[in-house]
């Protein structure tokens, strides 16, 4: 029911996308702006939610006694994400971080038997409210200084006087999308709500939601902030080499592979600020093929993940030799994530990385962003080690149906189409 | 006389926000917060938007208020039970605090703000909030009805008896009320245990702020 609401709302997007005239529209008296883009990122998004719902959608209904609401849940995050990609006022983009954290903090919740879920969830719900309350002060200020809610109607002076009103609030609000996304010093909260939240929310928390914020930053930073980029820069490339060196370095010291995707989940989000800082038209592109392959890739583990009874890396021993296929499938997202040419990872990578270098500014980052991918390569092969070259029988919650392997499959040849073809991701964007 | 009333107000809400951070007994800090709600009340009537006051005062003042005493009363803080800190924490949090007030006061100080002009006396009454709330701002208000619904959902999600933690399913037995109390007594220890370690963490979150 909820997969065939899913697809009636995909469809909608692409036609929206593909056909109505959006460009330049302002809807609500100005609340929103959407564009051809936006509703391009809206169908992509809600696309990788209807394959997510597929895929996890069996793990969902086991987690506890309120399966409807669960999904209603998630419905009302795709509501906040069509708002946080077409927002126009800084009052809609409030509004939208709250809609899609909200359901977050619930979702982490959900297992309500497990304490360590009760656990992530009030921690989750404590530091977001912390982080909201950071993004309002930030707005305040912001229109203190600027006098106006709406975010195309922002002018800098271009003297040297600026205004130090709208720099505080610039930080603060720097600060609370860098929460919102996990990058580096506000990432704390992320290992323990993954890894205590039951796994098929993790997997949508970590992928739709978390690229929601991105696309966020992006359009406050680049099509209001973007006049002003040597203002806020240098922290946010502080802020990217600090996600990068945290999450790629302590990643390799994980135990749990749930662990380490959480971990992972903020190396990756190290790249996706390339794409914030890279204020031009490949920066956005970047970042929606980074959205897509790193989604379908995460969403794909974490299903993998959900249907194995031990997290740690020796519960994939030698899950080549029982289910071949689950095997092949884990191998192209870890590839994928990895960034192994021919899957989506590469693509995106590579674009993050030469939306970067046009920019011109930050060379050393490339340089060490390449260096941490190579870091990344050792804990993310060890899965496939352990799948390949250890002995041993993985334990299933249950035996694979065959729906199951072929979603998997058919979610593995999208990984590798958008690294065959980007351009289809870029179609409209 | 107004800006007699303005400094004066300004002051209780300032003393009262120290009040607030300062006071050791969680119940003191609670008061303090509702006597800064009154202030901060006192400001809103200042600049004449009157409904806001008295919602203020309603929701915060009033509902907002009793529900921090009786969870505050519900778990049994007091000062003898506030976890201890390390210095290295308490450094960490005073340094970046500092920081971050040396930062707003930066800004405050050469903030140009443009004066504001009162076109009409009337603009805080309810009738004109109502016509801008379904005109101008229609979508953020009923957005907002989204975002309610989300969190009443979750307050059932995570209400509603019948799945609290430790449950036994395998014994098959009807859980009686003996029995949901110590499943309660056991969900409210594992959130005391869990609580300290939160509070550090968003100390840690000030920290880097």
């Amino acid at each position: 029911m909820a997969a065939l609401l899913l697809l009636l709302l995909t469809g909608v997007n692409a036609y929206e996308a593909l056909t109505l005239p959006l460009e330049g529209k302002r809807l609500f008296n100005d609340m929103l702006m959407p564009g051809q883009v936006s509703a391009w990122f809206n169908t992509l998004m809600t696309g990788c939610t209807l394959l997510y719902v597929m895929l996890s959608g069996r793990d969902i209904r086991k987690v506890g006694n309120h399966v409807a609401d669960y999904f209603a849940l998630i419905f009302f995050t795709l509501c906040g994400l069509y708002i946080l990609s077409s927002y126009n006022t800084l009052l809609m983009l409030f509004l939208g971080i709250e809609i899609l954290s909200i359901p977050q903090y619930i979702l982490a919740g959900a297992d309500k038997r497990n304490l360590k879920s009760s656990e992530a969830s009030l921690k989750y719900f404590l530091m977001g409210s912390f982080s909201t309350g950071i993004l309002l002060m930030g707005i305040a200020l912001l229109y203190g200084a600027m006098g106006t809610f709406h975010i195309s109607e922002f002018s800098f002076p271009t003297t040297e006087l600026f205004s130090p009103l709208a720099l505080a609030g610039i930080l603060l609000i720097v600060v609370a999308f860098g929460f919102k996304v996990s990058a580096a010093p506000m990432h704390l909260w992320t290992p323990d709500v993954y890894d205590g939240a039951p796994t098929p929310f993790a997997s949508y928390m970590a992928t739709v939601m978390k690229v929601a914020a991105f696309y966020a930053f992006i359009r406050l930073f680049h099509n209001s902030l973007g006049s002003v980029s040597n203002k806020w820069m240098l922290v946010i490339m502080i802020i990217t080499a600090a996600t990068l060196l945290i999450g790629n370095i302590t990643a390799v010291f994980q135990q749990s592979v749930k662990r380490m995707l959480a971990y992972s989940s903020i190396a990756q989000a190290g790249f996706m600020l390339f794409a914030v800082l890279s204020v031009n038209e490949l920066g956005r592109q970047s970042l929606i093929i980074y959205a897509v392959a790193y989604t379908l890739a995460t969403v794909g583990m974490f299903t993998v993940l959900a249907k194995l009874k031990d997290y740690t890396y020796d519960g994939f021993n030698g899950l080549a030799k029982s289910n071949p296929m689950l095997a092949f499938a884990t191998a192209i997202f870890i590839f994928s994530l990895a960034g192994i040419p021919l899957t989506g990872g590469f693509m995106a990578k590579y674009y993050a990385v030469s939306a970067l270098m046009t920019q011109g500014n930050a060379m050393w980052l490339v340089l060490f962003g390449l260096l941490m991918a190579a870091v990344s390569v050792y804990y993310y092969f060890r899965v496939i080690w352990a799948m390949y070259f250890k002995p041993g029988t993985p334990q299933l919650h249950e035996p694979m149906t065959t729906t199951d392997n072929w979603l998997l499959l058919f979610t593995a040849s999208l990984v590798i189409l958008v690294g065959v073809a980007p351009q289809l991701v870029l179609a409209f964007a | 006389m107004q800006e007699a009333l303005f400094w004066i107000v300004s002051f209780i809400a300032i003393a009262c926000a120290l009040g607030v951070v300062l006071s050791r007994n969680p119940v003191h800090s609670v008061l303090f917060l509702i006597l800064t709600f009154f202030a901060i009340s006192g400001h809103y009537i200042l600049m004449n938007a009157q409904f806001l006051a008295i919602v203020n005062i309603i929701v915060y003042a009033g509902a907002i208020m009793v529900l921090f005493l009786f969870v505050i009363m519900l778990m049994n803080l007091n000062a003898d039970a506030e976890p201890q800190k390390s210095r290295l924490v308490q450094f960490a949090g005073a340094l970046s605090g500092g920081a971050l007030f040396l930062v707003l006061l930066a800004a405050m100080r050469t903030a140009a703000l443009s004066p504001l002009e009162k076109t009409t006396n009337d603009i805080g009454l309810v009738a004109n909030l109502g016509k801008v709330l379904f005109t101008d701002y229609v979508l953020p208000f009923e957005i907002s009805s989204v975002l309610f619904l989300s969190a009443m959902i979750g307050a059932i999600i995570i209400g509603k008896k019948g799945d609290a933690p430790n449950r036994e399913v395998a014994s098959g037995e009807q859980l009686d009320g003996m029995d949901n109390l110590v499943n309660t007594e056991q969900l409210s220890t594992g959130a005391n245990a869990n609580l300290p370690n939160a509070f550090t963490e968003a100390d840690e979150l000030e920290a880097i702020s």
